[in-house]
């Protein structure tokens, strides 16, 4: 489309709006009240040339976003340092390219601004990796979800994360669909190369989910979907790096930048000025804000909070894989009421539904997402009840307006690589994005200098051990070996204090209560820590010789105490 | 592999009772404890109030649990501490449980077992409270533990969820430790804490009670910052002109107890709806034959005089046990009650003889409670007041009424003809 014809039709829809083309970006203008408006103004100036993107530039006069939320530290840590690599951003993006780099011998540092890794998206994800049956051919989105789904069981196993390929089912109580659907899944299977896609028979369905609906008449069934925990995932993977060399520093939120000659000579932290040589721009709902420091804003964010509840073990009965209720709709657009999954660790997970937000570190859960989903998921299975909720949290997803992924070099600033608007099915393709954007950064730096692989690559690491899980002679081994491993502190969930210590004693120590529960799960069934909370802070305390009232659940500012009671020392 | 006659699950003050109960009854008992130290969640109680019904005298929870410690001791009944009952299987010749702690893993074989794990805190996603995930979302039992054992302030100041009674003693105790209790939400018309602690934990330290309201929303990043609170209209919903921000940097929930029976549903054994505990007959013994239940897995109990006794109950009827076909009439609540404890009598027993312990489903002011055999009223009692906090106990025997399986009891509450 024409420029000047977008212009009339834009005007006519949102006449407060303009649009105008330069460097291969359409940047709309104006100013609103109406976060939606200005959703739906950028989304119509979209371009069919993939080069080009929409930036938004319209002035947003509703309720402001609070500030980026930024670590208290403030030293110099990292003063002076000439990383050959900067990755900002401790997601799953951020922690797969680093261990990418870490299979090379270069000096590779990620920069996350939270206290731990996968506190965002990553850490609030569903967990699915999407056997890409959604997506057609051309879109990065479904060249990088066929290659990294095969990706996830040499991962998984390398990295110690359990994984399981359970299966995915789109069902349909209209049996008159069939045809439409069977033609879809044909293109799917022989055009778009999800190859495994198939439609099975409701009854088929019912022999796999006996607890779905009776009334589902058909099925397109996805063998290759799995599911992961997407925040052990990005753990394990940034633990890797830092076994090979990688350097993870959290806490460290990126300020500023000088940019000399179309190249990044300095990042800004709080925790002093570095220099890298390359720079990757990994770091989610602030990408744009990332590529703005670095003078090479191409494309903007628009953040898309989802909510999901997690369901008692008890109910993970219900569902054995992924499904959810299908219903035609013309406009195919993003999730809106999300699936059932049935997680790793035997809970039900239900969500998330898709709500068009301007404040990228709004986490806060509201009723309505709830009910969004359990209305449309009701449907999927009827026994579905929000009794079995033992806890929800939001997310915020952090796609472009293209609605596909960005990875490529800076356009204006060429020691920059960009892996942004990563959003669904962005824990799917990390693993193969990450080889292809280090693949790039390791191409720049080629060309200053040789870069050898890193022969001492070891590509195994170790989760804490699961007791809980093991045989009764290998448990038995390793409690006589650490008596701790014997001692239950998380009784919903049955963890030693041995697995806690083991989490402390990690390569990336978080010693958090969140950080422990993120890695071990203590706190993570049904009393949600009621009662092994004060255990863990307990044990914490210990291992890192602080007063208990100085442990905090995540954070430095998430303080769990007040400090002694007017008795003092009570213990 | 060592063999026992009954073993307890749950080292606090049901399952101190019931194992002293079994031994006096000649049993070779284990009692099995999760924890470091017997005595369950006593050990945080540091209040008093404890023991009135059974000792006639106020004791704290700590002095309550030694009574029972001390005869334990005395009588040299085997603990496993620090123990973790991580699977039980039947076998033809009775249970084998597996047991995990810091020497490994175990096997025993027991006759039969009492499931005395008492209950567990309903948390603030259970009902539905939204907004941020900050630190300083505690439930009143975890406050305590911080306040009692582990001397440490979770607040200074804070909104209270729920008037149940911990957190109404958490008002009372957080209080005297200088911490500001800005008043404490109850989305129910009426308390649901036992009227002797909503006077001397709320109104004599002038602690605000905000009947029929909610707290709908917390707020903040790190640390809590905030609280939304609302009235709420009768069917338990805010009304949206009444929600308040009130500024606190804690949320403490008193919002109901749920027994903690995973064992038990693990075995297949079916839980009564009303009560969330095990179905059981007049001797305590569940569905299930020779697994007991009692104290607050069993049903939560407001006093633990109550949960003794249902020990001790279970405790003796374990030691007793022997295998032989039961036969059951049900017992049912029928209206105004809200539960009862047995709902089976086991017709096959020679001893009907049984406590019932049950609550009415309102408040209840000058009525007569009936029990009905098919139907025909057996006997009545009247009551000045019935509260649905407050737990009724009430000894009954339905020897004489040659009971048979196919009959039904109900307890009902008939209001008085003005």
């Amino acid at each position: 489309m024409k420029i000047k014809k977008l212009k009339n039709k834009l005007k006519k829809s949102f006449p407060a709006f303009d649009v105008r083309e330069e460097n291969n970006c359409r940047i709309v203008t104006g100013e609103s009240d109406n976060w939606n408006d200005i959703i739906n103004a950028c989304s119509m100036c979209v371009s069919k040339d993939k080069n080009v993107h929409v930036v938004n530039d319209i002035r947003y006069t509703g309720k402001a976003e609070e500030p980026m939320r930024t670590p208290v530290e403030q030293d110099s840590f990292l003063e002076g340092k000439e990383p050959d690599v900067l990755v900002i951003g401790g997601g799953i993006s951020g922690a797969t390219i680093l261990r990418e780099l870490s299979k090379w011998k270069v000096d590779a540092l990620l920069v996350e601004k939270e206290s731990d890794l996968a506190m965002h998206a990553s850490g609030r994800n569903d967990g699915e990796i999407h056997p890409g049956v959604d997506l057609a051919k051309g879109s990065l989105k479904q060249h990088y979800v066929l290659l990294g789904n095969r990706l996830f069981p040499d991962l998984s196993d390398k990295l110690d994360v359990p994984f399981d390929r359970c299966g995915q089912y789109a069902c349909f109580t209209q049996g008159a669909l069939i045809g439409f659907v069977g033609l879809y899944a044909l293109k799917r299977k022989y055009i778009d190369g999800c190859s495994d896609t198939k439609i099975i028979s409701g009854r088929t369905l019912r022999q796999k989910e006996p607890n779905s609906n009776p009334d589902f008449k058909f099925a397109l069934y996805n063998p290759s979907a799995g599911c992961i925990c997407p925040y052990g995932l990005t753990i394990a993977c940034a633990e890797n790096a830092v076994q090979n060399g990688a350097a993870v520093s959290l806490n460290t939120v990126v300020t500023g930048m000088t940019v000399e000659n179309g190249k990044i000579t300095a990042v800004q932290t709080n925790r002093g000025t570095l220099h890298p040589k390359i720079v990757i721009n990994a770091a989610g709902v602030f990408a744009e804000e990332i590529a703005k420091m670095a003078n090479d804003r191409f494309y903007s964010i628009h953040p898309r909070r989802g909510t999901n509840s997690i369901l008692d073990r008890k109910a993970g009965r219900l569902m054995n894989g992924i499904a959810s209720v299908k219903v035609l709709e013309l406009h195919s657009g993003h999730t809106k009421g999300g699936g059932l999954l049935h997680t790793v660790h035997g809970n039900i997970l239900a969500g998330p539904d898709a709500v068009e937000t301007n404040e990228r570190e709004n986490f806060a859960t509201t009723p309505e997402s709830i009910n969004t989903v359990f209305t449309k998921q009701k449907v999927t299975v009827p026994d579905l009840t929000e009794r079995d909720i033992i806890t929800y949290f939001t997310g915020v997803r952090a796609p472009d307006f293209e609605e596909d992924f960005i990875i490529e070099n800076g356009r204006n600033t060429k020691n920059l690589i960009h892996c942004a608007a990563i959003q669904s099915p962005g824990l799917t393709t990390a693993p193969a994005v990450a080889k292809d954007v280090a693949r790039m950064a390791i191409d720049i730096l080629q060309a200053q200098k040789l870069v050898l692989r890193n022969d001492r690559f070891k590509s195994e690491r170790k989760a804490p051990p699961r007791l809980a899980e093991m045989s009764v002679a290998k448990r038995n081994r390793l409690i006589k070996e650490n008596p701790d491993y014997g001692q239950i502190v998380c009784r919903c969930e049955e963890i030693s204090k041995g697995e806690i210590i083991d989490a402390l004693n990690a390569p990336i120590c978080v010693p958090t209560v969140d950080g422990v529960k993120k890695r071990v799960r203590p706190g993570m069934g049904r009393c949600q820590g009621g009662f092994c909370s004060p255990l863990v802070a307990q044990i914490i305390a210990e291992h890192q010789g602080i007063p208990l009232e100085q442990v905090t659940k995540a954070g430095e500012k998430a303080f769990l105490l007040f400090g002694e009671t007017k008795g003092g020392d009570a213990q | 592999m060592k063999q026992y006659d009954v073993t307890v699950i749950g080292g606090g003050p049901a399952g101190l009772a019931a194992a002293v109960e079994a031994h006096k009854n000649g049993a070779k008992v284990l009692l099995v404890e999760r924890e470091a130290r017997l005595g369950g969640i006593l050990k945080q109680c540091i209040h008093d109030g404890f023991g009135l019904v059974r000792f006639g005298e106020k004791l704290t929870g700590p002095e309550y649990a030694q009574r029972f410690m001390q005869e334990f001791k005395d009588l040299q009944i085997e603990a496993s501490t620090l123990t973790f009952v991580t699977k039980i299987e039947r076998s033809s010749e009775g249970f084998l449980l597996t047991l995990v702690n810091r020497e490994g893993l175990s096997k025993i074989l027991s006759q039969t077992i009492i499931l005395a794990t008492g209950c567990r805190e309903r948390t603030a996603k259970q009902v539905f409270i939204h907004g941020t995930r900050p630190a300083g979302v505690f439930t009143a039992g975890t406050a305590q533990n911080f306040v009692n054992l582990c001397g440490c302030m979770p607040t200074k100041k804070c909104v209270i969820l729920g008037s149940g009674d911990i957190g109404l003693i958490m008002a009372r105790r957080l209080t005297l430790e200088g911490a500001q209790v800005l008043g404490v939400y109850e989305i129910q018309p009426t308390p649901s804490g036992l009227t002797r602690n909503i006077h001397q934990c709320l109104y004599d330290y002038d602690i605000p009670l905000h009947l029929s309201h909610t707290v709908t929303r917390v707020f903040g990043h790190d640390r809590l910052t905030g609280v939304e609170v609302a009235q709420v209209d009768d069917n338990k919903r805010p009304i949206e002109e009444t929600k308040q921000f009130i500024e606190c940097d804690a949320l403490i929930l008193s919002v109901g107890l749920i027994p903690e029976n995973e064992i038990a549903e693990n075995l297949g054994i079916q839980t009564d709806p009303h009560t969330k505990g095990p179905f059981c007959d007049q001797n305590l013994q569940t569905l299930h034959d020779g697994i007991f239940s009692c104290g607050n897995a069993l049903h939560v109990n407001d006093l633990v005089d109550y949960v003794s006794e249902s020990g001790e109950t279970a405790g003796r009827n374990a030691a007793k046990w022997k295998r032989f076909n039961r036969s059951f009439a049900s017992i049912e609540p029928s209206d105004g009650i809200s539960y009862v404890v047995p709902q089976r009598i086991n017709v096959a027993d020679e001893n009907m003889n049984t406590i019932l312990y049950f609550r009415s489903a309102k408040v209840f002011d000058k009525v007569t409670l009936q029990i009905l055999i098919n139907e025909k009223c057996v006997f009545e009692k009247k009551y000045n007041h019935l509260r649905p906090p407050e737990m009724e106990r009430l000894p009954f025997d339905f020897t004489a009424f040659g009971l048979k399986n196919t009959d039904t009891v109900k307890l009902l509450i008939k209001e008085d003809a003005q």
